[in-house]
């Protein structure tokens, strides 16, 4: 049942471009599809290991800078020497654009996973904002303000069959689409094999966790690697579709925008991300005909409030309570409820 | 002040409004105005935007154009390029509309640039003035204000009078502050004027004392910034706090010298600002009588008299584009992009007709219009006889 | 050297307002375990309270500074009984979603009450500096400082010699003991959430006047207050003081020396330096209050 509710819904994915003609709701869709992988990998860590990571944002900008600086070249100075680098493409920036980004998500995770609860959301924010800044001052590399303008356009290589560059919207949803589906596989393979389910011991109890003999900072980091390197992907997808990136990229309201996804959509399952990024991705476009920016804004305020007093599951639990009371076997990821923090001292 | 304030602030609601429904009225003859709302540059964008609302009425209460009412669609670009990019991408693939006007900030004009190569679609650019925006080869680009090498020029022969012998810059940290540092360093230096700092301040930075003090201590005996009238105000008060006693001279055309006088009070006094309009002697205008009738028609919304010497290039900006529209018969975008090759218009400060500039082959336009040197004196504008 | 002078005369104007905004942080987060995210809009909500009775109504600068206090802590008041009250119980990361909720709230309610455009505050100060030897400095600033030396010591008698300091440091020891011992839980709640907000919008009236109001000041105020605390140990008072003055050094010595550009990256570098070093804090060798 479940399954055949995911596949029609695949399908209509794929069929959308045939009847949706309209080139700036495609715009919308691309840019969604962007955002809920961003969302998909922060429901890894928010989700699954339980940590509130609010800097995500950061493996997300990074992606996209190292993707576009990647495929536009550069030369900066650092002290006595240059470093000229010509432009290569795309695929190569897509593919080092994961790697560093999960490089980082490497090295902030084993950082700051040495502390918990306020602690680590703070180091993780202020991560997001030590880069922003990086970005924003470092001119010779990355622009600054002026901005990386004329990105190139995702271009795939196939083997035999030559470069073919994605200009239009068409081809770059279908890319899009594509990259959302391997995340979610990829999630969904991750969750259901005995890392997954370490991760989800150590949000239930995080103690019991570590009395079993888990090591929880292991399965933490790579929570956290594997994460930032899905987010940097979408980061790299959204700095070749929208061709220019400056570094408000970094900005914390793009994290809480993902936050509100997973937590909206419903954390720790797998359906949620996916449900929250395709309600938050769209909905300011249908209300904007009507609303100004603020009132979007205050929504998405209110929502938040409003999931965590009334539905704390999110969206995606609550749905499948009332359309498949029969499961036999709930997901162990719904299971999850608010409930008093044991780790945090008191 | 009281009136001011809270007429300035229904106006940028209503515009919000405004904005938001104007989407869904169809039949009319659209144009796109990108603008920064909110942000660093805000009180800037909405002068202009406002400037434009005046030159729709205007020529709607005339009968339209091609018997059509002229319908704006503003867009805030929230003093970011990407979003300046997301909404011209808006404008036009949703909106659809065949023409745009816009971006204010030269990094949010470069920003929209590769759009309207992808979609074909002009913009006039009202304010921007990075001499990168007409030399990169974008035959969609038409602009009417200076671009700083330009305004450099036309300052050159003061220089001598002024007695400048060395000269500090604290510019913007964008293409616009960068631009006109570079472009004036170039005409000083031709001039055999030495130049001595070139400080850097964000776009959104409040606190600009470092910059100011390394500045107190350097030898050069003027001073040249280039930035918004908000961060201006912060930069005099800051300066005079610090003891900074030096010619300060600033471009760009985005200062209103009057809300300078305002907000930093004795602060501002015997500083020296290039503007390209000047409402206190609209008779020094390009077209005085429009000039008079623009002025008592803001005064008459109630909007600040400062904005005036930015809103008029958003007036201007719209009556051009109505004026192609007129010439090329249809609304259409390149049949405007070709009309505006033979626009000639009275603008507020000069003549407006393009002339090519750039690469051959892909040229984009560029009016020449007037630079003026005013000084703020005891409070008061000074405007030069000429 | 006179460069130098003039760097600390700044860090030392800049800190009192650090400290301010870091003070009212760490003290509800010591008592309530809530990372305030809508901090920053109070900050923001003290210079548009300055703002609006000074500049539009026309009311005594001074009298509008009193007035930005006392609104700022009705405001958060209103937060806590709202928002807060219904949430006790609920762990740290519950309640941080709640207040991420109400930060987006109130600022773009300031966005759509006063509109994009920066506003400035005219103050009676003279614009003339105050100068002394090779260091210069504005009148203005120099109030500023005062003030919130002012403030400061009012937050320590408060907490240190009053009833209901001495309630909030029970609370803060054991909230379960306090309760039984006959504490309202829910009044010392509410008053620290108040005084934090209070001490918030302080700051904000009276930075407001120094630079700019505008719908996103909040952002950075709030981040920046983060880092002080952190810096200071959370829940701590005396470490909040001399982190906000720690923070304002690094900054202006950072700008002046190193590059003004990097300014506002200092106060993050610090928290990850401390939180990798020194996970607790420099100053909170045992968490306490007072």
């Amino acid at each position: 049942m479940r399954r055949a509710f995911a596949l029609v819904f695949l399908a209509f994915l794929l069929t959308l471009p045939l009847w949706l003609q309209d080139p700036y709701l495609l715009h919308i869709l691309i840019t969604t599809g962007i955002f809920t992988i961003a969302a998909m990998s922060l429901n890894l860590l928010l989700g699954y290991t339980g940590q509130l990571s609010l800097g995500h944002v950061a493996f997300f900008g990074i992606g996209a800078y190292v993707s576009a600086l990647t495929t536009l070249g550069f030369d900066v100075d650092i002290g006595p020497w240059t470093f000229v680098h010509e432009p290569w493409p795309v695929m190569a920036g897509f593919v080092l654009a994961v790697l560093i980004s999960g490089l980082c998500g490497y090295l902030i995770g084993k950082l700051s996973f040495r502390v918990r609860g306020a602690y680590f959301v703070i180091v993780t924010i202020s991560f997001a904002e030590v880069v922003r800044l990086v970005a924003l001052n470092w001119v010779d590399l990355t622009q600054g303000p002026l901005a990386l303008n004329n990105i190139p356009a995702f271009a795939l290589s196939v083997p035999g069959l030559g470069e073919h560059t994605l200009w239009g919207k068409v081809p770059n949803y279908y890319l899009v689409l594509a990259v959302a589906v391997a995340a979610y596989i990829l999630i969904k393979r991750l969750v259901g094999s005995r890392i997954g389910r370490a991760m989800v011991a150590l949000k239930e109890n995080e103690s019991l966790a570590v009395s079993v003999g888990i090591d929880v900072t292991r399965y933490l980091v790579l929570a956290a690697i594997i994460s930032a390197a899905l987010a940097g992907a979408a980061g790299s997808l959204y700095a070749h579709y929208v061709k220019i990136i400056d570094p408000e990229i970094f900005l914390f309201i793009y994290t809480v925008t993902m936050v509100i996804m997973v937590v909206a959509g419903g954390k720790g399952t797998l359906a949620g991300p996916v449900v929250g990024g395709l309600i938050f991705g769209t909905l300011p476009v249908l209300l904007r005909s009507y609303l100004g920016p603020e009132f979007q804004w205050i929504f998405y305020g209110l929502f938040m409030i409003f999931i965590v007093f009334v539905l704390p599951q999110g969206i995606v639990p609550a749905v499948e309570q009332r359309l498949f009371p029969s499961t036999r076997e709930p997901p162990p990821e719904a299971l999850a409820t608010v409930e008093p923090a044991k780790g945090e001292p008191q | 002040m009281l009136n001011m304030t809270k007429l300035g602030g229904r106006a940028l609601l209503a515009a919000t409004f405004a904005v938001g429904f104007a989407a869904a009225a169809t039949a009319q003859t659209k144009i796109g105005i990108i603008q920064p709302l909110t942000g660093p540059a805000a009180a800037s964008g909405n002068y202009v935007a406002n400037g434009a609302k005046i030159a729709v009425e205007e020529i709607n209460a005339k009968g339209g154009v091609l018997g059509q009412k002229v319908e704006l669609v503003i867009e805030d670009n929230k003093s970011n390029p990407t979003e300046a990019a997301a909404v011209a991408e808006k404008l036009i693939t949703r909106d659809k509309v065949p023409v745009l006007m816009g971006a204010w900030g030269s990094s949010f004009t470069l920003a929209v640039m590769p759009k309207l190569m992808e979609y074909k679609v002009p913009m006039l650019v009202e304010t921007s003035s990075s001499g990168k925006i007409t030399t990169s080869g974008n035959p969609y680009i038409f602009r009417i204000s200076p671009p700083s090498a330009v305004e450099a020029e036309a300052f050159a022969p003061k220089v001598q009078a002024l007695g400048i012998k060395k000269v500090d810059f604290l510019v913007v940290n964008n293409d616009w502050g960068r631009g006109a540092a570079d472009d004036f360093s170039k005409m000083l230096k031709s001039k055999g004027i030495q130049v001595g700092l070139v400080e850097t301040m964000d776009q959104a930075a409040q606190d600009i004392s470092a910059q100011l003090n390394k500045i107190k201590n350097s030898d050069a005996d003027t001073l040249i910034i280039t930035t918004a009238v908000e961060q201006l105000t912060l930069a005099f008060k800051q300066a005079a706090a610090l003891g900074l006693k030096r010619r300060i001279i600033t471009t760009g055309g985005s200062q209103n010298p009057d809300q300078l006088v305002e907000h930093a009070g004795a602060a501002a006094n015997s500083t020296m600002h290039l503007t390209f309009f000047t409402p206190w002697k609209p008779e020094m205008s390009g077209n005085p009588e429009a000039a008079k009738a623009f002025i008592e028609e803001w005064k008459k919304r109630g909007y600040p008299f400062a904005g005036l010497t930015e809103s008029f290039r958003g007036y201007d900006g719209i009556r051009t584009i109505v004026a192609a529209i007129e010439k090329a018969g249809k609304a259409e975008p390149e049949a405007i992009r070709a009309a505006l090759w033979n626009v000639e218009l009275k603008g507020m400060n000069g003549p407006i007709k393009f002339q090519k500039a750039g690469p051959a082959g892909k040229e984009s336009g560029q009016s020449y219009p007037g630079v003026y040197l005013i000084t703020i004196e005891d409070g008061k504008i000074i405007v030069p006889q000429s | 050297m006179g460069q130098f002078l003039q760097h600390l005369v700044n860090t030392l104007i800049l800190g009192g307002t650090y400290a301010l905004l870091g003070i009212g942080l760490t003290l509800i987060f010591g008592i309530m375990r809530v990372v305030n995210f809508t901090h920053g809009e109070l900050y923001a909500f003290g210079a548009y309270a300055v703002f609006a009775l000074s500049m539009l109504l026309g009311a005594n600068f001074f009298l509008a500074l009193v007035l930005a206090l006392l609104g700022g802590m009705a405001l958060g008041a209103l937060i806590e009984i709202v928002l807060l009250r219904p949430m006790r119980g609920a762990d740290i990361d519950t309640t941080m979603l709640v207040m991420i909720g109400a930060w987006i709230i109130m600022q773009n309610l300031e966005m759509l009450t006063w509109g994009g455009v920066a506003k400035a505050v005219v103050t009676p100060f003279p614009e003339v500096p105050l100068v002394i030897g090779s260091v210069s400095v504005s009148y203005l600033r120099v109030f500023v400082l005062v003030m919130a030396l002012v403030l400061i010591a009012a937050t320590y008698f408060l907490i240190n010699r009053t009833k209901l300091g001495k309630a909030m440091r029970a609370t803060f020891q054991d909230a379960d003991t306090a309760a039984l011992m006959g504490v309202s839980i829910n009044r010392i709640y509410t008053a620290t959430f108040a005084i934090g907000s209070g001490l918030a919008a302080a700051a904000g009236a009276l930075l407001g006047p120094v630079f700019l109001a505008f719908p996103t000041m909040g952002d950075l105020a709030a981040l920046k207050s983060f880092a002080i605390v952190i810096l200071g140990g959370l829940g701590s008072i005396t470490g909040a003081t001399i982190g906000g003055f720690i923070l304002a050094f690094v900054e202006e010595l950072g700008a002046g020396y190193v590059s003004s550009g990097y300014r506002d990256a200092m106060g993050f570098v610090i928290i990850i330096l401390v939180l990798m070093f020194r996970p607790t804090g420099l100053f909170a060798r045992a968490e306490r209050i007072g």
